[in-house]
């Protein structure tokens, strides 16, 4: 399994390094916003920085799912690994494994940075306990939905249908968390299109032919 | 333990409405080498694909070392080795790293026989995959079928693309292998010579059906060229059956008979010709001769 998760991180080393890039550039704005002294509300500027920034980390996740098993199945990366000893569902789930870890590569050192800037001085928005490990987990799910949907339309010969379908889904999902805020409502409804995803996802790699 | 390696029973496939096996049936036992021929798109690569769980059947069931294709384990993978048509590796990797990758995939390597493979092919580690010519690629692929010490070894024409020197050299090591016990071997090759030199079991698809699945040295018993003179012009029927191919010309007939006996000898001989001479075939004429497109099942 390690072995097959090091070549999907090598292969996509890629995402990694764009969501290390994405996190460090966060990290930055946020420090700077903390010790800001200007009169501009920060909440309005946060808003309008995560809006773009939101949709490009949904697009991304979801690109990289997609990429993932559009580059298979055009390069019958499966077919050669399953001749090898090891089965279908262990490629997979060394796939599903390596999109977590990307996602974390973003969210972690961002939490880790909320947390410890929240300590220090005062947070230039209103917080209430509990809100870094609610945004993390929301944000978690949201690239993770995202993700998955990359690996549903990504097992595809086409190339229309994944990127049909991931901006579907940020045209989808941005607004239901701007509408729903924050809550076990936007969780629920996540983690319900994630199974459901995941499912699909699964379903059709285990009996499709390689 | 059963005694057949690969086991096929009732094997149905179509794709987009098209037949392309049709009840196929065939078994292949211990220490066998099975050669499995048939023309472009017989179904051959199919048949591979299913037994290694890489296609489902349409209908019928595949068994590869007692278990269900579609139900393969890691474990079990480990102990075939393939070879596949087109040598499907990743093409973006280069060669070492592609070697280390099915090296930490393997569950037992033999690195000796592997470097000694690699040596013998002198194949470049540090070139991508796909910047090799197609010969290269076959010997990787073979090199790495090779290293996992496989229980059974599967060919899908494995000497497509080498040249004559690479070719013999991948006959010689096939015959190396045949020599240690319990390795089981399906060869599909389109080079027949290859095929006549190394199988003992020989196996023909023509028209999605497996027409042909006898031992090599049965199989020539079984299959007669003869040429018939009559002492006037030849009968237009011999009432023969499992008649592949008839050619009348004036006095001479030259007919091509499927399960030839005793009983078929007599029957020809009623009609007193002048004379009947056997014409030797080849594996390549006889696989000409049950590829036509009325086949006659000669099975073991």
């Amino acid at each position: 399994m390690y072995a097959l998760i090091k070549r999907e991180i090598q292969d996509h080393i890629a995402y990694f390094v764009g969501a290390a890039i994405f996190s460090a550039v966060f990290i930055v704005i946020s420090v700077s916003l903390t010790h800001s002294k200007g009169t501009e509300d920060p909440s309005i500027f946060a808003i309008g920085l995560g809006t773009p920034v939101a949709t490009v980390v949904i697009l991304g996740f979801c690109a990289m799912g997609a990429n993932q098993m559009y580059t298979d199945k055009n390069r019958k990366i499966s077919a050669f690994l399953s001749t090898l000893a090891v089965s279908r569902s262990r490629i997979l789930l060394a796939r599903i494994i390596t999109g977590i870890l990307a996602i974390l590569t973003l969210l972690v050192p961002l939490a880790v940075t909320a947390v410890v800037l929240s300590h220090l001085s005062n947070p230039p928005i209103p917080m209430y306990p509990g809100m870094v490990l609610e945004t993390f987990t929301i944000s978690f799910l949201m690239a993770f939905a995202c993700y998955c949907l990359g690996l549903l339309t990504g097992w595809n010969s086409s190339k229309i249908t994944p990127t049909l379908g991931g901006i579907v889904l940020t045209c989808i999902l941005v607004p239901l968390i701007f509408v729903k805020g924050f809550g076990v409502h936007i969780v629920v409804i996540l983690v319900l299109f994630i199974i459901a995803s995941l499912l699909r996802a699964w379903h059709t790699f285990m009996t499709t032919s390689l | 333990m059963n005694d057949n390696v690969i086991v096929v029973e009732d094997l149905v496939k179509y794709f987009d409405g098209r037949c392309v096996l049709d009840g196929i049936n065939l078994k292949v036992p211990r220490g066998c080498i099975y050669g499995l021929l048939g023309r472009n798109g017989s179904g051959k690569t199919t048949i591979i694909r299913i037994l290694l769980g890489l296609e489902p059947p349409t209908r019928g069931r595949t068994f590869l070392l007692d278990a269900a294709s579609t139900e393969l384990s890691a474990e079990l993978h480990s102990r075939v080795g393939y070879v596949a048509e087109g040598h499907n590796l990743i093409q973006n990797y280069r060669v070492g790293r592609l070697i280390k990758l099915c090296k930490d995939l393997s569950l037992q390597w033999n690195d000796e026989f592997f470097n000694h493979l690699i040596e013998t092919f002198r194949l470049p580690a540090d070139r991508r995959v796909k910047e090799l010519s197609i010969g290269m690629r076959a010997q990787l692929n073979l090199a790495l079928a090779m290293a996992i010490d496989p229980e059974l070894l599967i060919f899908d024409d494995p000497t497509l693309g080498l040249d004559t020197v690479a070719r013999r050299q991948f006959l010689e090591l096939a015959i190396e292998l045949i020599q240690q016990q319990g390795r089981t071997i399906l060869f599909c090759s389109h080079i027949l010579g290859d095929v006549e030199r190394i199988a003992d079991k020989i196996g023909i698809l023509a028209a999605g059906k497996l027409v042909v699945d006898c031992p090599l040295e049965e199989l020539k018993e079984r299959v007669k060229k003869l040429r018939v003179i009559f002492p006037e012009s030849a009968p237009p029927n011999l009432y023969l059956t499992e008649i592949i191919n008839q050619q009348i010309q004036g006095r001479e007939m030259v007919i091509t008979v499927a399960n030839w006996n005793k009983q078929k000898q007599t029957v020809l001989e009623t009609f007193k010709p002048s004379s009947c001479t056997e014409i030797p075939m080849s594996l390549e004429d006889i696989f000409i001769e049950c590829t036509n497109p009325n086949p006659v099942l000669i099975t073991g």
